[in-house]
């Protein structure tokens, strides 16, 4: 989440703005930056972590400031797009949180009206609207400009020549630090309590006025608002994951959310024959890297069994390399951040060939979205953890999405049919939390992974790309090698592999496979590899081939996936607390790979 | 001053609707219990938060986070078994500060319930008021506003004051806890009532809103207290023909089809797809991503999110949890009915169906009043259902 800090007062405002967004770190940025007025404005800002922000820093003296951290959600991470923004003549700074709804049409207006962008943010367009309302009383400038803008936000402007920073809040957190001849403003308490614990909070619709000695404070009709400070009681170290050990573990735990998330927001459009996915198209291409192209994987099966239409999936960085073969697909890019340099560079190369192309990313306005026709948002939610999970699940409510409305235009579904994997997905919240309860007893079953050096992990039909994003999950954050295969394949080679030091992880879900992956696991069993089977509830016949049995809930074959992901989250996740390792943030990895 | 909120407990008279969350997570007018606590607290200036968690914390701490996105800061103390909500508290100890309010995570309250506790000069308070249900609490005997006895749950059928579970203690209130605990008194009316003079507890009578929910039924009626707001307010699709009255709220994403009639008080959560030719009436609150197929009418229900009810359905004075999915032709009319919960008999005036989560139930399918489904049921087509089915019953 963006975080936003202010000052002013008689402390070098850049050293204050720094140490205070150091404090909101923890909750990720792609970008960040500082305003400070000495004589002049200045601005200082970049795409990156802080360190390198601070590392880079020119000399920026001045006592008053604002400072934001950004996580991209409209406009992609870059320099450009980082606040603190200014206005056409540079003597006005502004920050916020939060999303401008009407920003193209307020854009359009103030692009006829002679005003010059630096961004492809929707923030922008809030400080030249306060630049053409300023007569000298910067809250009166913010004040107007509010009036024609829908949406939510926490701003804090700054201006040459003022020693008052000015702040307004709807639907997003600021609070004010009172100081002694001095005054801070943040996003979060917790960016100021090095400094003050004495604060008021802000309330939706107010505006209020800051400056060293006073802070004022104006309710939605300008009538001034008394409010006494409170006492912050608690400190900066606190409650940062919300309860949990881990982002990772936290971020497992939200995706009931994240599906519903997801879900909610594209579920509307099922009926629609409109866009891209109401072209005729007599194939689909799946490209993406990494977690995504395995949810890519799953996409497959869905979209041909939905959809009835080939499909065809592959890595971003190797689409490139592949020869047009003129079957004319429509090309779906999935990728979390949207700023992955290989999928950006398998989108240019689609429609460099003439081809229709979908973007489905978590981060609104990020550069893929500009280079596909179309996007379609996962809506997960920031997440931290380097390790992909509700993102990845929130891509497969996408997928299946896609694959509904596919096959509800091609009508190789009937309208009883739609309406039932509509109602198999609005139930998978549930699904899901019944294998986040086990979490506990699948931990029992990871003492075993934990001791060995290599893994196998095993699986059949829809089940088989599930196993390829579990093995992946436990090399990223356990650093044990796993190797995810096709059951049918074990004696195409890795049997050859399999034996005491090798467990094998086998999804051994009740449909028409069932009963050759016993038999796959009996071979596994006679070479007295350890296994841990994911089996569904109920299913006691599988504890004869398997020495842990995982049990998740039965829903119907096509959405297993779904429970079984989870289990394989946690099992990645259990392991690796196990040996002690760095969930959240995993040796020689990025959580967004921009080169290629 | 800090808060603690007691939110460990599974709340065992609330099954099926805590097969799978705490009590405190069941929504009323489509948010939790519990979020009504914490804004009650926050609009007080309440903001140093100690939640004391156990059954299926998860659902809690993934819901409120470290309590940023409600201008507060919510901390989590582990309660393992819940044996008590004196050992909840005990939970709590070294987090709570000098002064501190305790509240029962499990109570609808509003921000002047919380003022009422704070107003009360230096010294311990109880919140108090009156209830016809007095057996289930703790009663309060007064002389003027000094307690001068609390019973537990006390057989009583008269109206009695009681105590709200709301208390204002100070950090010396942990060493009797751990005395008591040592001697097996779990219950925090139980530690309280046998130290009173100790703690020289004043009573406070509530001028504010308390709403606690008891039986699965309470559901409905706190549900449609809780709808306080007016007038519309639409983020959703709604399709010509369809007629909105009163008070609807009705979630972005949400499309309401044609010729559906609507009468609020109604809450529309988002992403939902309702109608067409749907009646809805008064006091009902849908979750998100709710699909309810034509022709059916619901009625003083509550449908939580990602539930599905076919078409030509009757529901009323029902309640269906999370990602049920119902048939076509359903039919659970709200009538007198007599229900079992643990082993205590009700006369119900008007009493539908409750249904647990993620059941699954047939088309055809009539249920008499009062009749209790638990979580992940599966109903066969055309069956007549009664009485209380346990949890994963499958009816064939």
């Amino acid at each position: 989440m963006c975080g936003i800090v202010g000052y002013t007062g008689p402390r070098d405002a850049s050293e204050v703005l720094l140490s205070s967004l150091r404090r909101l770190e923890y909750r990720g940025y792609d970008s960040a930056g500082i305003a400070v007025i000495g004589e002049h404005l200045a601005i200082h800002k970049d795409k990156g972590e802080l360190a390198v922000i601070e590392h880079s820093l020119p000399s920026m003296h001045g006592g008053i400031g604002i400072g934001h951290t950004r996580w991209a959600t409209c406009g992609r991470p870059s320099q450009e797009n980082a606040h603190p923004f200014t206005d056409c003549s540079g003597t006005i700074a502004l920050v916020h949180n939060g999303i401008i709804e009407n920003y193209a049409a307020l854009k359009k207006g103030l692009l006829d009206r002679g005003h010059i962008f630096s961004s492809e943010t929707d923030t922008e367009v809030i400080v030249h609207l306060v630049e053409e309302r300023n007569s000298g009383d910067l809250r009166e400038a913010l004040v107007s400009a509010l009036s024609d803008i829908k949406g939510t936000y926490a701003i804090v402007l700054a201006m040459e020549g003022s020693e008052k920073i000015v702040a307004a809040r709807k639907e997003n957190p600021l609070v004010i630090g009172v100081g002694v001849g001095e005054n801070f403003v943040a996003s979060d308490v917790t960016a100021l309590l090095e400094y003050t614990s004495k604060v008021l909070y802000l309330m939706d619709g107010e505006v209020a006025e800051i400056s060293p000695s006073k802070v004022t404070i104006f309710d939605a009709s300008g009538q001034t608002v008394r409010r006494v400070p409170e006492m912050v009681t608690w400190t900066a170290e606190d409650a940062k994951k919300g309860g949990f050990a881990h982002f990772m573990l936290k971020e497992i735990f939200e995706q009931p959310e994240a599906i519903r998330n997801t879900l909610i927001g594209n579920v509307d459009r099922l009926e629609q024959d409109e866009g891209v996915l109401g072209e005729d198209v007599p194939a689909i291409k799946l490209v993406a890297c990494g977690t995504s192209y395995h949810a890519g994987l799953v996409g497959k099966y869905v979209l041909e069994k939905l959809g009835k239409i080939p499909t065809t999936v592959e890595l971003a960085s190797e689409f490139r390399y592949s020869s047009d073969v003129r079957e004319d697909p429509l090309v779906i890019v999935i990728s979390q951040s949207g700023e992955t340099a290989d999928a950006l560079a398998a989108t240019r190369e689609a429609r460099r060939r003439g081809l229709h192309t979908l973007a489905i990313t978590n981060v609104v306005g990020s550069t893929m979205t500009r280079e596909a026709e179309e996007t379609m948002y996962t809506r997960a939610g920031p997440e931290i953890g380097v390790a992909a999970t509700k993102t990845y699940i929130s891509q497969l409510v996408a997928l299946y999405l896609t694959a509904m409305r596919i096959g509800h235009r091609r009508r190789t579904i009937d309208a009883d049919t739609l309406r039932n994997m509509r109602t198999e997905l609005t139930s998978l919240p549930q699904v899901v939390r019944r294998v986040l309860d086990n979490s506990e007893s699948v931990m029992e079953a990871c003492g075993m992974i934990a001791q060995s050096r290599d893994a196998f992990y095993l699986g059949r039909n829809i089940s088989y790309p599930v196993m390829l994003e579990g093995a992946l999950k436990l090399k990223e954050i356990s650093y044990i090698h796993a190797e995810g295969y096709a059951a049918g394949e074990l004696k195409h080679g890795p049997l050859a592999l399999i034996g005491p030091d090798t467990p094998v992880v086998a999804a051994c879900m009740r449909d028409h496979t069932y009963d050759k992956m016993i038999a796959n696991l009996s071979e596994v069993k006679a070479r007295d590899a350890p296994v841990i089977a994911i089996a569904n509830e109920g299913d006691e016949e599988i504890e004869q081939v398997a020495d842990k049995v995982i049990h998740i809930p039965e829903v119907q074959p096509l959405f297993s996936p779904f429970p079984l992901s989870v289990a394989t989250q946690l099992i990645a996740y259990h392991v690796a607390n196990l040996k002690g390792c760095s969930i959240d943030k995993p040796r020689n990895l990025a959580k967004s790979v921009t080169v290629e | 001053m800090k808060a603690v909120i007691l939110a460990a407990g599974e709340g065992v008279r609330l099954r099926p609707f805590t097969s799978s969350r705490p009590k405190v997570m069941i929504p009323v007018a489509n948010r939790p219990i519990l979020e009504y606590v914490v804004q009650a607290l926050v609009e007080n200036g309440i903001r140093d938060i100690v939640m004391v968690v156990g059954y299926r914390r998860e659902r809690i701490m993934s819901h409120f986070g470290d309590g940023s996105a409600y201008d507060a800061r919510i901390n989590y103390a582990m309660q393992e078994k819940q044996l008590g909500t004196a050992h909840a508290l005990l939970a709590a100890k070294g987090m709570a500060g000098k002064e501190f309010l305790v509240l029962a995570g499990d109570n609808v309250v509003d921000a002047r319930f919380v003022s009422d506790l704070i107003g009360v000069e230096d010294g311990s308070a109880i919140s108090v008021a009156q209830s016809e249900m007095a057996s289930k609490y703790g009663v309060v005997s007064l002389d003027g506003d000094k307690v001068t006895n609390i019973v537990e749950k006390p057989t009583s059928t008269q109206e009695r004051v009681v105590s709200t579970g709301a208390y204002r203690l100070n950090s010396s209130v942990f060493e009797l806890l751990e005395k008591e605990a040592s001697r097996g008194v779990m219950s925090l009316t139980h530690v309280l009532g046998s130290n009173l003079r100790k703690l020289d507890m004043r009573a406070v009578r509530t001028s504010g809103k308390w709403m606690d929910v008891v039986y699965p039924w309470d559901l409905l009626k706190v549900n449609a207290a809780a709808m306080t707001w007016a007038g519309l307010s639409i983020e959703g699709t709604v399709e010509d023909d369809v007629i909105l009255k009163g008070p609807v709220a009705i979630g972005a994403g949400s499309r309401i089809r044609s010729g559906s009639y609507v009468e609020g008080p109604v809450v529309i959560g988002q992403g939902c797809d309702i109608g067409p030719l749907v009646t809805i009436q008064p006091s009902t609150s849908i979750g998100d991503a709710v699909v309810v197929g034509p022709y059916t009418h619901i009625f003083e229900s509550v449908i939580m999110g990602g539930a599905s009810v076919g078409s030509h359905s009757h529901i009323s004075h029902s309640v269906m949890d999370e990602g049920t999915s119902v048939g076509p032709g359903f039919m659970a009319a709200g009538t007198t009915a007599n229900v079992r919960v643990e082993n205590e008999f009700f006369g119900l005036k008007r009493i539908g169906t409750l249904v647990g989560e993620s059941s699954v139930i047939g088309a055809g399918v009539t249920c008499v009043s009062g009749t209790i489904i638990g979580a992940e049921s599966k109903i066969a087509d055309h069956a007549t259902i009664r009485g209380t089915l346990e949890n994963r019953s499958i009816v064939i």
